[in-house]
């Protein structure tokens, strides 16, 4: 650079891009080489081609999407219009993989990809919570849900990825006790015992959770952290299943008990091995379903991505509310209408939702014991993220983001529907949500759905849940 | 000037409607040639049957009126029908559909091509507003969305007062050309624009296909990337 004559003030450089996450082992020379590598990689042994092919001619810039996404309602940012963030990725396509970018180069319209492009697109592609609401009301029908996962896959296999998600899916996938949060084994099954113990209170007599058992109806997968930190739901679907008198037909296997899978947020080659490892653990114990507990992405996991990596070797999977509602529509379960008397909402975690998978099912099931139930705006499959998702839940660095950002339509919206209970099937979501209602001084309380039946239930053999309800309102109970 | 305007209505125009033609069947052709070749068998397992309903649901979009989008859906679906009908079916196009393409399609009157023609460029001109004056839409619009709009809008403005000289005040053979010509550049353009939302919008609704990932394919990029002994 050639010196100046005349001095010019000094201009401060720009403040570098705070990424809203820590990153596992990135060197930064070359990034964009490392990027479009991955990318033709992925391109080349996948098939996005079509995909981007028709997305990045004919988006038409309607701003439809914007109105939906909670994070501009918030910020009126436009970073994060999902129109623009998913046209960093496709310009870098059009610009690299096609004929027309390459003409359209050489009279120097398109400019190539810098490393700086690739540290914003990171940045920019993990400020989505992938919720997919912006998707419902695009009249293309373009999915921006794929294209955030798309980036995030291509950054991560050019070794971009964050922190937090890396080292849970390597020690699921490469560690010795194969699940996110590092339980051992002999840890697992010394807590069944715990509980099973617990559920004495609930059923009348200690459950021995079955472990390994073969040749059972159904196999059992749930989030690693039911079995530690959020034990109530876990007993909830024991007592339902016990309730029902299938106690004999599921088990959970000690080879691969961690349904979670984050993959699903950021990486295809993770999902893969993580859904096949599923397989083969529900397989080895010749199982004939899966039942996934209430976790919204190990649920959808499970559901769309068994049978597209499974192939012919797939097994049926089925959602614990589904089995729920199943058995209390059968008449095997039986609930006390008079021990919720709080007023309780529900939220639709996106995973469950926004296909129109899980939504008047789990109405279903709280309007048989909840008298005073009331739902937020908007609800169903246009509810609102609960600002956790797409992963951001597991990065505590994110935590600021989530509670301010993220997450601010979601309290707004439990606010007003002065609930005391919210009821949320999905672990990722209920830790959310007990982080902003904490956040925001909301006075009421996060649960998950089982959690509540537990509180409900009514079993032949054990006190009536009227009974446990006033044991657990004395002084000095557990 | 006379020569120039045969010359627009004729050659050149072939010209336009062929690479107008060819370049949508390209679009189509490597959708369906990549939908068969990439998902294949994968494509049984997606509900056809719900995007279809899904797809029907946006024709008349009553159910998509969110609050804050009520103006824009509006416009853009009175804009939609009359950017459809009127080239297609107004009796002067009518003509051209016949001598350049073979195909004889119902002429729809002149009364109501003109009622047609004048909402379209209301609503040419409300969009270009909404574009340059609401944030969150000026926010994403680029440079090519204002010129397509306005493209759009010089034909259809051309279009209304070359079929009516009385309310021209220019010479008519000039409004008339600009008319041809404006119609042909956006019609040689469309295919390489996102006019191409024409066709490919049927391959954007069925996205739900695209979550038919390929099996095998992480495994085979980490090998590419990392070699055989790819970690996480």
């Amino acid at each position: 650079m050639s010196s100046n004559l005349v001095p010019i003030a000094e201009i401060p450089a720009p403040p570098k891009r705070r990424l809203l996450y820590h990153l596992e082992n990135t060197s930064s020379e070359g990034k964009s080489e490392r990027f479009l590598r991955a990318f033709a990689a992925v391109l080349h042994y996948g098939d996005y081609k079509t995909l981007l092919d028709a997305y990045s001619a004919s988006s038409a810039k309607c701003s439809r999407c914007v109105v939906m996404c909670p994070l501009y309602q918030v910020t009126n940012d436009p970073q994060y219009i999902p129109c623009v963030r998913a046209g960093r990725l496709l310009d870098v396509y059009k610009r690299h993989f096609t004929v027309g970018g390459w003409l359209g180069s050489r009279v120097g319209a398109r400019p190539s990809m810098t490393d700086d492009d690739v540290d914003e697109i990171a940045d920019l592609f993990y400020r989505c919570t992938v919720c997919r609401r912006c998707s419902l009301e695009c009249p293309m029908g373009l999915d921006h849900g794929l294209i955030t996962r798309l980036g995030r896959y291509v950054l991560s296999m050019a070794g971009i990825a964050p922190k937090a998600l890396q080292v849970s899916v390597r020690e699921q996938l490469e560690g010795t006790t194969r699940n996110t949060s590092k339980v051992p084994t002999p840890a697992l099954i010394d807590t069944l015992e715990f509980l099973g113990d617990e559920l004495e209170g609930t059923v009348g007599a200690p459950l021995r959770f079955p472990i390994d058992q073969f040749d059972r109806e159904y196999v059992f997968f749930c989030a690693v952290s039911d079995y530690l930190m959020e034990p109530d739901t876990l007993m909830g679907n024991a007592a339902v299943i016990h309730a029902a008198g299938d106690w004999e037909n599921w088990t959970i296997g000690s080879g691969n008990f961690d349904g979670i899978n984050y993959g699903l947020f950021y990486n295809d080659w993770h999902l893969e091995r993580i859904v096949r490892r599923l397989l083969a653990e529900a397989h080895r114990l010749r199982g004939r379903k899966i039942l996934i507990g209430e976790c919204g992405h190990a649920s959808r996991t499970a559901r769309e991505f068994v049978p597209v990596f499974g192939g012919s070797e797939a097994l049926p999977v089925v959602s614990f509310l589904e089995y729920t509602l199943e058995q209390l529509e059968k008449g095997k379960i039986q609930l006390d209408p008079d021990v919720v008397t709080e007023r309780v909402t529900y939220h639709d975690p996106c995973n469950l939702a926004r296909s129109g998978w899980l939504v008047e099912q789990p109405r279903q099931i709280l309007r048989a014991f909840v008298k005073n139930f009331v739902e937020m705006e908007p609800h169903g499959r246009a509810n609102y993220c609960c600002g956790g998702g797409g992963g951001l839940v597991s990065m505590n660095e994110t935590q600021e983001f989530r509670m301010t950002v993220a997450g601010q339509v979601k309290a707004d919206q439990i606010r007003r529907t002065g609930a005391q209970l919210v009821v949320a099937p999905c672990a990722n979501c209920k830790k959310q949500l007990k982080e902003l209602v904490a956040h925001h001084k909301i006075p009421c309380e996060v649960v998950g759905m089982h959690d509540l039946i537990l509180r409900a239930i009514n079993v032949p053999d054990g006190p009536s849940a009227k009974e446990r309800q006033r044991r657990r309102a004395e002084p000095g109970a557990a | 000037m006379q020569s120039v305007v045969d010359f627009a209505r004729g050659p050149l125009f072939a010209v336009a409607i062929l690479v107008f033609v060819l370049g949508m069947a390209r679009h189509v052709v490597l959708q369906v040639h990549g939908l068969i070749t990439n998902k294949g068998r994968r494509l049984q397992r997606v509900s056809w049957l719900r995007m279809v309903r899904e797809s029907l649901g946006w024709v008349f979009p009553v159910r998509h009126l969110v609050r804050g989008t009520v103006f824009i859906s509006l416009t853009s679906f009175v804009f939609h029908v009359g950017a459809l009908l009127v080239p297609l079916f107004y009796a002067g196009h009518v003509v051209l559909w016949r001598r350049f393409l073979g195909i004889g399609l119902p002429a729809v009157g002149r009364v109501a091509g003109d009622v047609l023609t004048l909402a379209t460029c209301a609503c040419c001109l409300f969009l270009l507003g909404f574009r340059a004056v609401v944030p969150r839409a000026r926010q994403l619009s680029r440079f090519g969305d204002y010129l397509v709009l306005a493209m759009v809008f010089v034909s259809f403005a051309t279009g209304f007062m070359a079929a009516h000289p009385r309310f021209n005040p220019l010479p008519w053979t000039g409004m008339y050309l600009v008319h041809i010509l404006g119609a042909e550049v956006l019609l040689v353009a469309a295919p390489f624009t996102k006019l191409s939302h024409i066709v490919l919008f049927a391959f954007d609704r069925i996205s739900l296909v695209h979550w038919q990932l390929r099996p095998g394919a992480g495994d085979r990029v980490a090998e590419a990337l990392y070699g055989e002994e790819a970690r996480v």
